[in-house]
């Protein structure tokens, strides 16, 4: 592998010439032929029943197509829980929830038309915590839920609306706790966040009135997951449903799942063959799209005084919002790696993922690690304060190494987190002097993928050798269609610039789970990896015989085959394919990537012998100050290391870390979703809402660590997720270093700060 | 409702019927078809919708369509000079200034309008210049890069200012 050519280099961007220019077309700039806008009448109130909705006179103003509420659209969806209708039906569970819809002319129509429909509601009472919705005697928030359609993986509770039950059970934790010189039982919080991509959300459909089929053009991050969500709420067979991806603005979790989706959709079956736009705006992607979990996070550690852990016993409430969309396997996934990546012999772990009557929580970056890490993390540091050890000592007794068996039951292996702990802090001058009032701390992570999964893929080379990627990877900004690119070009020995990445569309493309979980270099890596490589044995193929060589005399170089030794006779892949295919021919290979796990998840213990493709470990460490007039705090520098197998490009590692890391830093500073006693959002604007600027981010020390993943394609992991992680538990442990006085709810405004510093010196 | 407005967009003398209320950037949009300027909020707080208007940078999504009248307007699709790119482009595809793009507009149209003012940056310049312009995916890292090199290379060609090392 020390051969390798455009692997394990820094390649610039295959995206950015369009990107630079604003030739760029997004879902947000997609205007098609004689379209409709769609505008959307949002829910009022967080838990009530619709009583009378009256659509006529909105239907009678001009330039109004078609108007719809949930009676037009009686279908529901969702990926582990059917539960959500395409537009409300019969009660409103939340504020922002779609009522009903506008097709119009233009906006400013479609906006007056709204202002035409009547709604009567009765209120229900209404839970904005997820304590306080699955307590006894709480009212369901759905009724129905008994009834509904639901994944074979989802477990009940004897609890009013829980939607999942995760349980991990490994040992005794009593005895544990029995066999432990220190106790220690505390509670975190981390409220909801949203993703806030810059480019907000939108969605065009059309249905062909002749054959009926459903055409949607949507940035979506996993279209063919949205294609067999949509075939079975619509009950129309797949090959009836088209998506279509154009660029998407970011999206971070946000774009997955249906969520503008079946309102154009919806539109769309009443305009007469006309396609539908319905776009939000910065407020409503903020009230009605997706969000964050909130996490109340219960931990009792039992530990050694040599500061070996024995026990963890853990709670979790994931507030899920209105409906289940991603919670059960962001409860599944977030609850049981949350004590966190440590040797620990007795866990017991409970999940619950609970409706609210807030904004629907689903997929987001790192899916469910920060929240755990948030508590786990600095219950490190306070057991480490308690036992006077210091927090980097006391994590490398416990961590992970190679060839320990994890709480889940699954031996671990190619574990770089030793390395990454001892790199982060070194970074920040860990264990050296510093002045006063500065405080270090530092995180770990570990973190699963989505398994089992599969990626496929095509790789064709037409007769002038270009060369094109086929791949349902979706292009978030993250860069995978340049480490693709770079596989393909590796294999096939070409140069990067030789090597396109095809539009997603699904009908052309072929099948991908979907680009989340940081799988995407893993899994689709391997599925291009291995159709790049079907296509150079087809080339070697044709190539014997126009050479008059045997086949282990031919040597593939510069796009070109050739004897070996008779380089000057090299013929190259378009003469090739001339020769052997005709001259309008395309050569075409094709991959597939499959990662088989183990058993199943045992849904009693949350044991499984392989539950994961494949780990994903981290350290960060921050260096902070705190103003101790205003509670504000300063941050000096972050290192963050990560294990990410080999970096296919190292730049875009950097790049990658580096972004993680800033919003990592937004979560652990400033970012509250602010939702008030009546379920209503209170800072829907990046005024109110504070995105971190360019101002708000200090030096950054990216650290790549490549502990190689023998089935990865070079030894890749994955690296999406984990940037932002650790970081607001870093941040929180030097925060507590500096102020001496812990912190335990998120974020940490300049007030929490203030109240703690208060309490610090009342003692 | 609709009146003519006349306007010089990218050096062309442009012509459209448009109510006055309509904003700017849903005129070069939504009526014109040029959608390089992106809409990030709406609300003039993110920097993704920022042109130049008589040479000043300004979001496009504050500015009325009824305050155009013989006014000059540069938006990204203007940023080139001919075929080259402007050194601020230039940079951010070499450095990764750009990962998914939406906020790389109007982080160029306000680099390249501040690199004009200010030749020889600090970086804390650079960030304080770009305070208004959100992005969520680099971290503001490379696009600090960036800028700090577009400056090094525009410097370069005019002969200008000092190294800031």
């Amino acid at each position: 592998m020390d051969d390798l050519k455009v692997v394990g280099h820094p390649v610039t961007r295959i995206d950015v010439d369009e990107k630079v220019t604003g030739t760029a077309t997004y879902g947000y700039d997609l205007v098609l032929p004689d379209m409709l806008h769609g505008k959307v009448l949002f829910s009022t109130r967080a838990h009530a029943r619709i009583v009378r909705i009256d659509l006529e006179k909105a239907r009678r103003h001009p330039g109004v197509v078609a108007v719809i509420s949930g009676e037009d659209t009686p279908w529901t969806h969702g990926e582990s829980i059917k539960d959500k209708p395409f537009l409300a039906q019969g009660k409103v569970r939340y504020i922002g929830e779609p009522v009903a819809a506008v097709a119009a002319v233009d906006e400013d129509t479609a906006q007056a038309a709204l202002k035409l429909i009547e709604v009567e509601y009765e209120d229900l009472p209404a839970y904005f915590t997820p304590e306080e919705a699955c307590q006894p005697g709480a009212v369901a928030i759905h009724e129905e839920f008994e009834g509904y359609r639901k994944a074979p993986f989802i477990v009940g509770a004897p609890m009013p609306n829980v939607c999942e039950h995760f349980k991990l059970r490994t040992g005794d934790t009593a005895e544990g706790f029995r066999q432990s010189d220190m106790v220690l039982e505390e509670k975190y919080y981390v409220p909801i966040i949203q993703h806030a991509a810059m480019e907000p959300h939108s969605a065009h459909a059309q249905v062909d009135p002749d054959s009926g089929r459903v055409t949607v053009w949507v940035a979506n991050d996993a279209p063919f997951r949205a294609l067999t969500e949509v075939s079975e709420a619509l009950g129309l067979p797949q090959e009836q449903i088209r998506l279509i991806n154009p660029l998407q603005g970011g999206g971070f979790g946000s774009k997955g799942g249906l969520k503008l989706e079946p309102i154009a959709m919806g539109l769309a079956f009443h305009t007469g063959g006309r396609p539908v736009r319905v776009k939000f705006n910065r407020e409503e992607t903020f009230i009605s799209t997706l969000v964050r979990h909130e996490a109340t996070v219960h931990i009792k550690s039992g530990v050694k005084n040599d500061g070996t852990l024995m026990a963890r016993h853990m709670t979790l409430y994931w507030g899920g919002g209105a409906y289940a969309e991603k919670s059960p396997t962001v409860c599944i996934r977030g609850s049981l790696p949350s004590p966190g990546p440590y040797r620990i012999p007795h866990v017991h772990v409970d999940g619950y993922a609970v409706y609210t009557n807030k904004p629907v929580a689903g997929a987001y970056r790192g899916y469910g690690i920060p929240q755990g890490a948030w508590a786990t993390e600095q219950h490190m540091d306070e057991l480490a304060r308690r036992l006077a050890m210091d927090p980097v000592d006391f994590r490398l007794k416990n961590v992970f190494v190679d060839g320990d068996m994890a709480y889940w039951g699954e031996q671990l292996h190619n574990v770089g987190l030793t390395e990454t702990l001892t790199k982060a802090a070194a970074a920040i001058d860990w264990g050296k002097p510093k002045p006063a009032g500065v405080g270090r701390g530092l995180a770990c992570i570990s973190k699963p993928t989505r398994s089992p999964t599969t990626s496929n893929a095509g790789v064709l080379v037409d007769a002038d050798g270009e060369i094109t990627v086929l791949a349902g990877t979706v292009e978030i900004g993250q860069g995978c269609n340049t480490i693709l690119a770079q596989v393909a070009a590796e294999e096939l020995r070409v140069p990067i610039e030789q090597v396109q990445v095809a539009p997603l569309d699904t009908d052309l493309i072929p099948f991908d789970a979907s680009t989340t979980s940081s799988r995407s270099t893993y899994h689709m890596g391997n599925a291009v990896r291995r159709a790049a490589i079907h296509a150079r044995e087809q080339l070697l193929e044709m190539a014997g015989p126009a050479l008059e060589g045997k086949q282990d005399e031919l040597v593939v170089a510069g796009g070109k085959v050739h004897l070996k030794d008779h380089e000057d006779m090299a013929l190259t892949y378009g003469e090739l394919i001339r020769r052997g295919l005709g001259g309008e021919a395309v050569l075409r290979g094709d991959g597939s990537y499959t990662y088989e796990i183990g058993k199943d998840l045992n849904l009693e213990t949350g044991h499984s012998d392989h539950a994961s493709a494949f780990y994903m470990y981290a350290t960060q460490a921050a260096e902070v100050s705190v103003d101790e007039e205003t509670g504000r705090v300063r941050l000096h520098r972050l290192s963050a290391a990560h294990d990410v197998g080999k970096a296919i490009n190292p730049l875009n590692c950097v790049a990658q870390i580096e972004g993680g890391v800033a919003m990592g830093i937004g979560s652990a500073l400033h970012e509250n979703l602010v939702i008030d006693e009546n379920g209503k959002v209170r800072n829907p604007s990046f005024l109110d809402y504070h995105l971190v600027t360019s101002l708000d981010v200090p030096e950054i020390i990216p650290i790549v660590v490549e502990c190689a993943e023998p089935e990865g394609p070079y030894g890749a992991k994955g690296l999406g997720e984990p940037g932002l992680a650790p970081t607001p538990a870093a941040i929180g442990n030097a925060v507590a270093d500096a102020i001496k006085s812990r912190i335990r709810d998120l974020p940490l405004t300049p007030e929490r700060v203030f109240w703690a510093l208060e309490e610090r010196d009342r003692k | 409702m609709s009146q003519p407005i006349e306007f010089t967009l990218n050096g062309q003398p442009t012509s459209v019927d448009a109510p006055a209320h309509r904003l700017l950037l849903d005129l070069l949009r939504d009526e014109i078809g040029i959608t390089g300027t992106k809409e990030g909020c709406g609300t003039g707080d993110c920097g993704a919708c920022t042109v130049y208007l008589n040479g000043q940078p300004v979001n496009s999504c504050l500015v009325l369509t009824g305050e155009l009248s013989d006014v000059d307007v540069v938006t990204i699709e203007g940023l080139k000079d001919g075929d080259a790119y402007h050194p601020i482009q230039a940079a951010f595809i070499e450095d990764g200034g750009a990962q998914c793009g939406y906020c790389t507009p109007g982080m160029l149209m306000m680099a390249a309008s501040f690199l004009e003012e200010n030749p020889d940056p600090t970086d804390d310049d650079i960030r304080f210049a770009l305070s208004g312009n959100l992005c969520r995916c680099t971290g503001y890292v490379k696009i600090v890069e960036a800028v700090q090199d577009a400056a090094a290379e525009l410097r370069r060609r005019t002969g200008k200012g000092q190294d800031n090392g």
